[in-house]
């Protein structure tokens, strides 16, 4: 066998050049980080408030002026919570719907994408004109007749009659196809040609190189979902079948007005849309850079 | 081992048309080059041939076999892009090992050929990086590893070197020809380098608004252009074109006359006397001289005066005006001329040519 042979011609890139300590480029850096501290330190505040209430017991709630850090802290609340309240009934419910719009609108949203991006077929401008008008409509002017349809089909009061009107939102097609329409098609060509099915290139060529993208719709849909009150509150009004916004809500009665409670729960249903913040944070900051996936 | 056959091949979007009845039969194991200037419908025509086009007239035919509803993946072709279009997510062993991992070829030896084509090509300790950890020449390297591991009966290569830069480009060209006389895989080229095209191609293809204009060796091209078009397209710098009418055995430009040689003369013949025609000499053929220099046989002198000098090393460009005509001439690199100088142009009608008012080369 004959080795053919390429020399390379690599250039050496030189180290960058070191800068000293108090240099202008890092006291204006110091700058930016003691205003980004106290911009951070005002938005946890509140944040803060609710989590020192929930471990308040009732009496103390309204010492004046407030104690930012409870005497005797207690986890009064939250077991009053769990004992009394079918609180783990509604973050299954919760998790159950935002974790399946999440993942179901994520391979509807990519495909549509995908399609919407690189196919060709007859219809598609018109088609895509349609999705864009729809991003327009507000989900108050749908609540209504989107119920009536669910009533119809007999899907209130079920997991399905919570998830589907979830899956219809425009956004993430539209998001998907910016990124994929960003990707060169010769990556599709190339892997047409390596004998890849229309399904394959956008399984292991297509999916790959979205993930960020991926990510940011996914955490923007879970958060969205998770958060959702309005359609919860009327699909679904059997207590066993409520989602934690509203059951949350159902804490308050006309009478009374229990803030401890409210804030446990409140610091509970925060707790999962924090996990997969801290888990996703590095995907999702790249994937909120545009141009992150330009070569 | 194949033959590309087209058959009045024709692409057009909607009402325009971007290649136009291409008829062409592409040898078993030939290195055919593609040349023309940028949208002339080269890479249109080669996608073709992959399937990544559709065919919108004629027939495109592997080894016989009519593959214009073939989907790609199964005509047996193999494409190296010109932006490489390796796969970022992947290492280069999978970028490799890809095309066979998609045709079901069993893991252990995927990595066995994996392993031997990156040897061929140079990559072994690269395997495990990915494409953007490569440098251009290495990614393109890659991208031809991948194409050549399924051992395709057609490569098709899409201006593979012009993101190169000039010293590599050299180096690959003579690289790809090694590889292609090795493989003897029937190769379909595509570029707008002309050195390229007559460095590499057996065969090279001329193409202008997706029509072909002149199949022939790059020698034979370069010596008997069909038109002004491939004349002009081939050799640095340009062929010299004036334009003039024929007046019996003399060509008279504008303020010149050129008598003509027999070869041209039997070109003429071809036209009625008065005809507008334009006389094409490469810069080549002409030479300068100081001094006066007596006409003979195929060789004309005009009188000249310097108008512009260009020295590249190794020749020299000298242009001169002769009646109200800039002709390029390229000489000895030394040659002591200077701007405004009063020189003699010797034009060698030998590989002269006449071109009609159509721009058809009138002895062909
Ligand atoms: N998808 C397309 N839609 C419409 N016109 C196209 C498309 N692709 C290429 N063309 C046109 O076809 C012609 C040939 O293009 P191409 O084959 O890419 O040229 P080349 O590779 O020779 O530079 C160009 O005029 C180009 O504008
Ligand atoms: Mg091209």
């Amino acid at each position: 066998m004959v080795e053919t042979h390429f020399p390379e011609l690599d250039a050496t890139v030189p180290p960058p050049p070191r800068r000293g300590i108090l240099s202008t480029a890092s006291l204006y850096k110091l700058a930016i980080y003691i205003i980004l501290i106290v911009a951070a330190f005002i938005a946890m505040v509140p944040f803060g408030y609710v989590v020192s209430t929930s471990l308040k017991s009732t009496m103390s709630l309204f010492a004046y002026p407030p104690d930012w850090l409870p005497d005797e802290p207690t986890l009064d609340n939250y077991r009053n919570l769990i004992d009394r309240y079918p609180f783990w009934r509604w973050l299954m419910n919760s998790a159950i719907v935002a974790g399946s719009v999440t993942l179901i609108k994520l391979v509807v949203d990519s495909m549509a994408g995908y399609a919407f991006a690189k196919m060709r077929f007859p219809g598609k401008e018109p088609l895509f004109l349609l999705v864009l008008i729809s991003l327009m409509v507000p989900f108050a002017a749908l609540l209504i007749p989107t119920f009536i349809i669910v009533r119809e089909l007999g899907l209130l009061n079920t997991y399905w009659g919570l998830i589907l009107p979830g899956l219809a939102s425009p956004i993430g097609i539209f998001m998907m196809r910016q990124f994929i329409e960003s990707l060169p098609s010769d990556l599709e060509n190339a892997a047409r040609l390596d004998g890849c099915s229309e399904f394959q290139i956008y399984r292991r060529v297509i999916l790959p190189l979205i993930k960020p993208g991926l990510v940011v719709l996914g955490v923007f849909t879970f958060m969205t979902q998770w958060t959702s009150y309005l359609w919860p509150l009327v699909a679904a009004t059997k207590p066993q079948m409520a989602t934690l916004t509203v059951g949350a809500r159902s804490l308050t009665s006309d009478f009374t007005q229990d803030w401890g409670l409210n804030s446990a729960a409140a610091v509970l249903s925060m707790l999962p849309m924090i996990l997969v913040f801290i888990f996703l944070q590095r995907y999702f900051i790249a994937g909120s850079i545009a141009g992150a996936l330009k070569e | 081992m194949a033959q590309v056959e087209f058959i009045q091949v024709g692409k057009s979007y909607g009402e325009t048309g971007a290649v136009h009845n291409v008829n062409l039969t592409v040898d078993d194991s030939e290195f055919l080059v593609l040349l023309g200037p940028s949208g002339c419908g080269k890479s249109t025509l080669l996608k073709m041939v992959a399937g990544l086009e559709d065919v919108t007239a004629g027939e495109i035919r592997i080894d016989g076999r009519v593959v214009n509803y073939v989907k790609p993946g199964d005509r047996n072709v193999a494409m190296v892009f010109q932006n490489y279009a390796l796969y970022p997510h992947m290492t280069v062993q999978e970028n490799i090992g890809f095309p066979l991992k998609m045709t079901k070829v069993p893991k252990d030896q995927i990595r066995e050929r994996v392993t031997r084509t990156a040897a061929i090509l140079g990559l072994d300790g690269l395997l495990d990086r990915r494409p953007e950890q490569l440098s251009g020449g290495q990614r393109q390297r890659v991208a031809l590893a991948r194409s050549i591991i399924r051992e395709p009966a057609v490569f098709l290569m899409d201006e593979p070197l012009s993101n190169l830069d000039a010293q590599l480009r050299v180096q690959t060209r003579e690289e790809l020809l090694k590889l292609h006389e090795r493989l003897q895989t029937t190769t379909i080229y595509v570029t707008h380098d002309q050195i390229e095209a007559m460095t590499m191609g057996h065969r090279i293809v001329v193409m202008r608004s997706g029509v072909v204009q002149q199949v022939g060796r790059p020698q034979d091209v370069y010596d008997n252009p069909a038109n002004t078009f491939v004349a002009a397209f081939l050799g640095s710098p340009r062929i010299n074109l004036q334009t003039g009418k024929l007046d019996g055995a003399t060509f008279g430009g504008d303020g010149f006359v050129v008598p003509l040689n027999s070869k041209l003369a039997g070109a003429a013949s071809a036209v009625t006397a008065g005809s507008d025609v334009a006389l094409g000499v490469r810069p080549e053929d002409i030479e300068v001289r100081v001094g006066a220099v007596e006409a003979s046989g195929d060789k004309i002198a005009l009188d000249g005066v310097v108008s512009l000098v260009e020295p590249v090393g190794s020749d020299l460009y000298v242009r001169a005006q002769t009646g109200n005509v800039d002709w390029m001439a390229r000489t000895e690199a030394r040659l002591p001329v200077e701007p405004g100088q009063a020189v003699t142009l010797v034009l060698n009608l030998e590989h002269a040519h006449l071109f009609g008012e159509d721009g058809r080369n009138l002895a062909s």
